[in-house]
């Protein structure tokens, strides 16, 4: 069973510009000490095409964790714009936070990004190359996507019991406030996946 | 008789596989499959029940939903105190769970529905151990052990006063084992497995007593579950699937001589589950009916394969009820309402039925106090005072009581929190915290969090602590169970024991933690504090068992009648002489709670000696013990004086072995050779005989068949004792000390007022007197450690009383108020020394996490540990609520460690001083205080 609980992401400082920080406040619940560090990421998807441009925007160890509900905020700069290729950079994306406790992700929230332009004129007619200075970023802050795993919580992934994997439950989800069509899918789901809510 | 399905109680088509009603009838778990995990439960009773609740939509019919199971959930069953739950699934784990107060309803982040789970029950406890699925657990009598059977073909024993101990592991079984069942009396539990065998174990050595194949011979392994069930009455094992002529049967065996004459017949399958219910009946008088006395008798409940269910009064020959085709799968689990009228049946299918009886079908239900003296009757002891503690422990069951001293209990909590410092106060979740508001603190998060980066420049953060969970129950191991010293009276375990007048009642801040289930005993007391009514109600039991000691159970007719054999009636009750009492000394030595008088005027003004008294009684040879716990009102002749000549017998029993059996490890210095299996016992009998008009006591030892008494001429007060040496103190002011083979070491000793607490250790023997005077002797060395020293020092300027003492195995004296000060007396330097306090801010204020070691993260044992207990983790969380500049934490810290060192030195605990003396070397390593290292290896060479 899960030790770490995540109870709730709240979004921070959004809608934004675009190159304003990340800030996401989290809230989780842990059922004893742990031994170990957690290690957080923000993962921006650059492109629904290909993994190649997602972005590790940054990764904190967030320790000691006694038993206990805690919280705290995760800040990270925004996307390397460099790296993000230009058809991709308006649109909807997607913005991962992924925990992992001994090198073994258990828990994975996606949120849908939407980069536009406040400007309706630019909104209209989008320049060739995109003007980062002029997009807005938006999270869909209440629509998270929870992907949970099960991992092996005493030791590492080696040692993961085969009892506790179970089929990964087919994941495709599109939010229904969001048009499809570039919305890639939210998660690239590990094998011992687990449930989905 | 009514029927209802509520279509309502499902897990969504899935299977249930388990589902068991809550001992105060207000909400039952259901356990299966999940979606794609196991699944838990937990529903309301009350729409069950009444349609009107069912039809109001502002009753919540689902109260909570645990997916925390990885596979299939096999058994769900409540503690008989209602507190937690217990689960069993395939994915070879125990869950044990318990209500989160303090939290309310929440959605569960990430989940599209937005449906509340109304009570937060948190999995306080994974008990791994199995290495294959788990199919049935079973909480003991009194909630001391947890029983799990698994497909590994073992039974693992918990010990549910500290999880996850494992107090023995059954094996025997060849087969898988699929159904548990504790003797309601306490003395067996019974297995039932694949391998066509039912076997019944000893609790008291965990041996296998019977091993029953005949009836299962036949049986081919095509259930699901066993879950077979053990009478009220204690007389009748029930088996699940048994085979007799081809025929699937339920199988009675009889306790007396293990006999499988009877069964109940006629499922067309085989039987899944056996249910007894709660309550003994007896006939419901008819109007007009002369009123004759008639047998009480049991009801059970049947399950099969054959999806029928059938209700059996054991006075009729032929079941009461059958109902067929109630479900389109196998039963698979069968529980009663503690009022023995309601049941609930969950099947294969996914469904549950609830059945509705009236008292004019089943008859009257006998109430606890009848049904205790059915129990003394034929065991010698009631299970109302088995166990743990007290004359009321059947209302301890009973959690309509419990909420009510858990009221009773809020209401002193005022009184306690003031002895005990702010730590102890609320562990639970509040919104402030330093004053701050939680939004206020959510504004200045990113500001305020501490951010450093590791050793290879990564971002670490620390994340603010908003909320302790209250998962402590289970974790003060040293306060709940263990004993800490060999023979000292040392178990913090008196604590919750101490009597608590008013002026005693600060002593009670001890106690790490309100949980109900280690307070229960205490608050019995409490709730005893008028003692007049204790004793009264004590005495009142006992003729009560006599008087219906002619009442007897009917034994089992509803037999076919291929067997005519009739079982015989029972035993004719053997009308037994209620002899004496014994208390394990562990818990009794210090309920004398030393109450401290200021001035020796007030000598035992108002301290209460609570003294448990254990009754024994013998029926043929077997000896089974009862405890009551008696309060005893010394000195100060109030008015219901009246009630003091409490029974002549009292007795004090000391386990002493099973204090050192786990001391041995803590303490493997202290050379002690007593048996990990041999327990002591320490029998007192006051008043045993009047010879020409004065009254002798005696003191009775026993340790595995060994045994030694010895006459007094005084009533005992207290008596304690190590595997080396036997104290006693009596009324007369003496203090008589013999060894362990029951010689007489010296002379009785007279003591210038009368004693308030005595331990023994080893060679040494502590006395604290009642004018608050200490003294110690080596008696092996016939010399004085400490002489006649007053406690004044300690005491003077403070209300605080006497909370507890004990003596280290080194002959160190420790001492702990009720402020939350303990101090031990060095008799070299002739002084007092503060070696721990509860209210310290150093302790508060420590962070020496990463110092500790994997296999130091239990924490030391010792008699240092026991005074400090579970605070210092309390220290550590707290550190991070408070963000102390780094420099200043690093000194309190220092300091800290500084203290625990020279305080496990003067307690002369050698593990102790290894434990800290390596978290303070790594300590000033990663925190590179040269000076000071230097200094560690000096001392550490």
């Amino acid at each position: 069973m899960a030790k770490v609980q995540v109870l709730n992401v709240a979004v921070l400082d959004n809608p934004s510009p675009f190159g304003n920080p990340f800030q996401f406040e989290v809230t989780f619940e842990c059922m004893e000490d742990l031994p170990e560090d957690l290690e957080w990421k923000i993962i921006y998807v650059g492109s629904a095409e290909s993994e190649e441009h997602d972005q590790t925007l940054d990764s904190v160890l967030v320790g000691p964790v006694p038993a206990g509900r805690h919280m705290f905020v995760f800040q990270a700069d925004a996307p390397n714009t460099a790296l993000i290729p230009e058809s991709d950079a308006v649109g909807v994306t997607v913005v991962l936070i992924t925990c992992t406790y001994r090198g073994q992700e258990f828990i994975r929230i996606g949120y849908y990004v939407n980069n536009e332009y406040t400007d309706t004129e630019l909104r209209e007619n989008p320049p060739l190359k995109p003007d980062y200075g002029q997009l807005q970023r938006n999270i869909l802050a209440s629509n998270p996507r929870v992907t949970r795993f099960h991992i092996n919580w005493e030791g590492c992934a080696e040692k993961m019991e085969d009892s506790e994997n179970v089929d990964p439950a087919p994941n495709s989800m599109l939010p229904p406030s969001c048009t499809p069509g570039k919305a890639p899918p939210l998660g690239l789901l590990p094998d011992n996946s687990m449930d989905c809510l | 008789m009514k029927l209802l399905k509520p279509s309502w109680v499902n897990h969504n088509g899935k299977p249930i596989f388990s589902v068991d009603i809550h001992p105060d009838g207000t909400k039952f778990a259901t356990g299966g499959q999940g979606e794609d995990s196991g699944k838990v439960v937990i529903w309301n009773m009350a729409p069950v029940l009444r349609e009107e609740d069912e039809r109001n939509e502002n009753i919540p019919k689902l109260l909570c939903q645990m997916d925390n199971h990885l596979a299939c959930v096999n058994c769900v069953r409540w503690s008989n105190n209602g507190l937690y739950l217990a689960s069993g699934g395939d994915d070879k784990l125990v869950m044990v769970w318990k209500r989160a107060a303090f939290i309310g309803p929440s959605t569960v982040f990430g989940s599209s529905s937005k449906l509340a789970n109304v009570e937060q029950w948190r999995c306080v406890m994974i008990l791994r151990n199995h290495t294959g699925d788990v199919m049935d657990v079973a909480w003991s009598p009194h909630d001391v052990w947890l029983a799990s059977c698994s497909v590994d073909n073992t039974i693992v024993i918990w010990n549910a006063r500290k999880f996850p101990e494992i107090v023995m592991t059954l094996k025997g079984h060849t087969g898988l084992v699929k159904g548990l069942t504790w003797d309601p009396v306490g003395k067996y539990i019974a297995s039932q497995a694949d391998d066509r065998s039912l076997k019944v174990w000893r609790t008291m050595d965990w041996q296998l007593e019977t091993n029953i194949t005949k009836p299962f011979s036949e049986c081919g392994g095509t259930t699901h579950v066993l879950r077979l069930s053990w009478s009220p009455d204690g007389q009748y094992l029930v088996s699940a699937h048994a085979m007799n002529n081809s025929g699937p049967t339920a199988q009675i065996i009889e306790r007396d001589g293990w006999k499988t004459n009877m069964d109940f017949v006629g499922h067309r399958k085989a039987v899944t589950v056996v249910k007894f219910n709660p309550k003994i009946f007896k006939k419901k008088q008819k109007n007009g009916s002369t009123p004759k006395p008639s047998c009480p008798y049991c009801c059970c409940a049947v399950g099969s394969k054959d999806r029928s269910l059938s209700v059996w009064l054991t006075s009729l020959k032929r079941p009461l009820v059958v109902i067929h085709d109630l479900f389109d799968k196998s039963i698979m689990d069968i529980t009663w309402t503690l009022n023995g009228l309601g049941l609930l049946v969950c099947s294969m299918d996914g469904t549950v039925a609830f059945l509705d009886f009236s008292q004019d079908e089943l008859g009257d239900p006998l109430n606890e106090e009848e049904k205790n003296a059915i129990h003394q009757n034929i065991y010698g002891k009631s299970l109302a005072i088995t166990m743990e503690s007290q004359l009321s422990s059947t209302i301890i069951e009973n959690p309509e009581m419990l909420k009510y001293q858990q009221e009773r209990q809020g209401n002193q909590n005022p009184n306690e929190a003031q002895g005990i410092g702010p730590e102890n106060q609320t562990p639970k979740l509040t919104n402030v915290l330093n004053g701050e508001s939680l939004e206020d603190i959510r504004k200045n998060l990113l500001k305020k969090q501490v951010e450093t980066r590791t050793a290879d420049g990564r971002r670490r953060i620390t994340p603010l602590c908003i909320a302790q969970l209250d998962t402590a129950d289970f974790l003060p191991a040293l306060f709940n169970s263990v004993p800490i010293l060999p023979g000292s009276s040392a178990s913090t375990q008196l604590t919750p024991q101490i009597s608590s007048d008013s002026s005693t009642a600060n002593s009670l801040g001890l106690r790490p933690s309100h949980d109900p289930t280690t307070t229960s005993p205490n608050k019995t007391a409490e709730d005893n504090k008028d003692s007049g009514t204790a004793a009264v109600n004590s005495i009142g039991m006992k003729s009560n068992l006599l008087l219906t000691s002619a009442s007897k159970i009917e034994p089992m007719k509803a037999l076919d009648s291929r067997f005519t054999e009739r079982s015989k009636a029972m035993p004719g009750v053997t009308s037994v002489p209620l002899t004496i009492g014994i208390t394990p000394l562990d818990r009794v030595k210090d309920s004398s709670s030393v109450k401290e008088p200021k001035g020796k005027d007030e000598t035992s003004s108002d301290s209460e000696d609570k003294i448990m008294v254990k009754s024994i009684a013998k029926r043929k040879g077997e000896m089974e013990g009862a405890e009551v716990v008696e309060k005893r009102k010394k000195g100060r002749p109030r008015k219901d004086a009246k009630t003091m000549p409490f029974p002549q017998v009292t007795f004090l029993l000391s386990k002493d072995a099973w204090i050192s059996k786990s001391t041995d490890g803590a303490f493997s210095e202290g050379g002690f050779t007593v048996s990990t299996d041999g327990v002591t016992y320490l029998e007192v009998e006051n008043e045993v005989s009047v010879v020409s008009g004065s009254r002798l006591s005696q003191l009775k030892w026993s340790r595995e068949g060994r045994e030694w008494d010895v006459l007094l001429p005084s009533r005992i007060i207290i008596a304690a004792g190590s595997s080396n040496v036997v104290a006693v103190a009596c009324e007369d002011r003496t203090l008589s000390v013999f060894t362990a083979c029951g010689r007489r070491l010296i002379p009785s000793i007279i003591l210038p007022v009368p004693m308030s607490a005595l331990h023994c250790s080893g060679h040494f023997v502590m006395a604290l007197t009642a004018s608050a005077m200490l003294s110690v002797w080596d008696v092996q060395k016939q010399t004085a450690l400490v002489k006649n020293e007053s406690l004044n020092p300690i005491l003077s300027g403070t209300d605080a009383t006497v909370s507890q003492s004990f003596l280290t195995q080194q002959g160190v004296a420790v001492v702990s108020l009720s402020n939350g000060k303990t101090y031990c007396f060095n008799s070299s330097l002739e002084t007092w020394n503060l070696i721990a306090d509860k209210q310290d801010s150093l302790v508060q204020c420590t962070d020496f996490r990463n110092c500790v070691s994997a296999q130091d993260a239990l924490g030391s044992m010792g008699p240092l540990a026991l005074t400090q207990g579970r605070n210092l983790s309390a220290g550590r969380l707290a550190s991070r609520l408070s963000s102390t500049p780094h420099h200043l934490q690093q000194g309190m810290t220092l300091a800290f460690l500084e203290k625990q060192l020279s305080s496990a030195l003067i307690l002369l605990s050698a593990s102790e001083y290894r434990h800290w003396l390596l978290i303070y070397a790594r300590f000033l390593v990663n925190e590179g205080e040269a000076v000071r290292e230097g200094q560690c290896h000096c001392s550490q060479g």
